[in-house]
């Protein structure tokens, strides 16, 4: 699907290289990365084993340039080749604007060719995608090996719809920007003749106007209460199917002291790595504000985090997170010393406190932090009454 | 298959904008971006100028769809929320409406229950607006002019020469 955007003026492609394994689809795309200007491509990104076998995609962006006023993009795609990665080929599928068939030219090849042809209408057809409709380009790759079928044979074989075809070396770049051009136009060219006819009368303008103005009046309250029922995609997992409790990774504080201990101390403590959404589910279920409170307040959200967590007393005292009830307490009684002043870092630390504090917490820090010195009022040099005659004794002047 | 094309206006951009800038504010997130599920980056804001958006869009994008495949193994039809966490820097994805993923970037300034807050109002707040905008695309047409086609294939023999 043409992505187009208006707002950026940009025209964006996907095309995706398909074919079976060691066809030589990344080669295709390195060739391109290789030899078309740096200001035009982007980083070549592959998502590959070890034995630089393609596990997901190779992904390459390009852009070649203003046309009528709007930057047109492709991003080019590879799948992973082999007949086992079946599930991750086809999520790279998904939203296709073009096709390229990477083809073995190899006789002995013949057959896998076929098998990956029938594979990718299988997968076509599951997005409701035709053959028939897509733009496809075909490219009988290593032209230059030995036991190679001509190109009248291979488009009897794998062609039958009479698609573009052309044969390559991807390895030397022969054949490679052919390919490339062909499947650019003839995309170009889809989206010009499938643009939509209907008049185009804004009659949709109310339509988006209307549902702005939900959007603008609807109060973030208001969509928070509905948010269980408004938002239909998301899904809660049940609560049973949830294990262990949720490990939420905080800043490790030291009893006494209340700024965050060194990184790797920090990281230690915390094994795991990647986070559960079933926890992370269930932890919203827990902080849920189940009468759809008004502008539910931070401190609230995370005090009711602390009590489902099992916590050791004695693990509370050490670790307290940040907004718990704990680390309120500390934070209440912590006075604010001269050495506070000293170090710029410190401050902005301070003020990055500060500027977390809730309305509440701040109330209460205003009412019990004593006037205490501010910088401004620390003793200034102006207010240091010099000794008379101050500059004739310095310049030596009797 | 073009039928849902991705036509995005520059109104509704801008309104889009602003949610994911109240967004960051409130969460006191870094960056969000706005991914359409082939790939796309619809929108970004924030502090994104030190990252390779496109690239990151299309690997949110896989990332998101083999979740989904991961899900389906399981019994669920879709994980609508993702987070990874890391030393220093986290992101967080949430799906909005059927087609749209916003990822939002945060670091320890902030925390995973504030994000997951704030996301959550938002994703439905931008999931009216893609439903305007797939309305509106739908009885607007896709606007490429008929010339585009022909002077990119001009261009194209300049880009890729051997």
């Amino acid at each position: 699907m043409v992505s187009i955007n208006y707002a950026t003026r940009e025209v964006t492609c996907k095309i995706v290289y398909y074919g079976p394994g060691l066809s030589g689809k990344t080669t295709n795309l390195i060739y391109v990365h290789k030899k078309v200007p740096p200001t035009t491509r982007g980083k070549l990104i592959s998502l590959a084993t070890e034995a630089d076998r393609t596990l997901y995609f190779d992904f390459l962006p390009i852009n070649i340039g203003a046309i009528n006023g709007f930057a047109a993009k492709f991003q080019l795609y590879t799948v992973p080749g082999q007949v086992y990665y079946n599930a991750t080929r086809k999520l790279v599928l998904r939203g296709t604007d073009g096709l390229v068939f990477v083809a073995d030219s190899q006789a002995e090849k013949m057959d896998e060719n076929i098998e990956s042809l029938t594979n990718l209408k299988e997968n076509l057809e599951e997005y409701g995608y035709d053959l028939k409709e897509i733009p496809i380009v075909i490219q009988y790759n290593k032209r230059d090996l030995p036991g190679i079928l001509s190109v009248a044979e291979l488009d009897a074989k794998l062609n039958p719809l009479g698609w573009k075809s052309f044969g390559a070396e991807a390895v030397s770049g022969k054949g490679v920007f052919d390919t490339l051009k062909m499947i650019i136009k003839l995309v170009l060219e889809k989206a010009k003749t499938s643009r939509s006819t209907s008049s185009p009368a804004r009659e949709s303008a109310p339509v988006a106007e209307r549902a702005a103005e939900e959007g603008a009046v609807g109060p973030a309250a208001a969509a928070y209460a509905a948010s269980p029922t408004a938002s239909g995609p998301i899904i809660e997992p049940s609560p049973a199917s949830a294990g262990e409790p949720p490990q939420v990774r905080q800043p490790v504080y030291e009893a006494g002291k209340n700024e965050p201990v060194d990184e790797d101390v920090e990281t230690s403590n915390e094994e795991s790595v990647e986070y559960n959404t079933l926890d992370e589910e269930r932890m919203a279920q827990s902080v849920g504000h189940p009468d759809g409170l008004s502008e539910p307040s931070p401190s609230d959200d995370v005090t009711s985090v602390e009590q489902t967590i099992p916590v050791s007393p004695e693990e509370k005292s050490q670790r307290p997170y940040p907004g718990s009830t704990t680390s309120r307490i500390l934070r209440r009684e912590r006075r604010i010393t001269v050495s506070d002043f000293q170090p710029a870092a410190r401050e902005e630390e301070l003020m990055g406190f500060k500027s977390r504090m809730s309305a509440e917490d701040k109330r209460f820090d205003m009412v019990n932090t004593p006037d205490l010195p501010t910088p401004s009022m620390a003793p200034s040099q102006r207010l240091i009454r010099k000794k008379p005659g101050f500059f004739k004794r310095l310049f030596g002047i009797k | 298959m073009n039928d849902d094309s991705l036509i995005i206006y520059e109104e509704e951009i801008e309104k889009i904008d602003s949610i994911l800038a109240r967004l960051l504010k409130g969460a006191e997130a870094k960056c969000a971006l706005m991914v359409d599920k082939d790939g796309h980056l619809i929108t970004r804001q924030g502090f994104t100028h030190s990252l390779d958006t496109t690239a990151l869009a299309a690997l949110l994008a896989g990332s998101f769809a083999s979740t989904k495949e991961i899900a389906r193994l399981v019994g669920e039809s879709e994980f609508s929320v993702l987070f990874h966490q890391g030393k220093k820097d986290h992101i967080h994805m949430s799906l909005v409406g059927d087609r749209s993923i916003m990822a939002v970037i945060f670091d320890d300034r902030t925390t995973i229950g504030m994000v997951r807050l704030y996301a959550k109002e938002t994703a439905v707040e931008l999931g009216r607006i893609f439903a305007s905008l797939k309305a509106r695309a739908r009885t607007e047409g896709s606007g490429l002019s008929d010339e585009f086609a022909a002077s990119a294939g001009n261009k194209l023999d300049d880009i890729f020469q051997d």
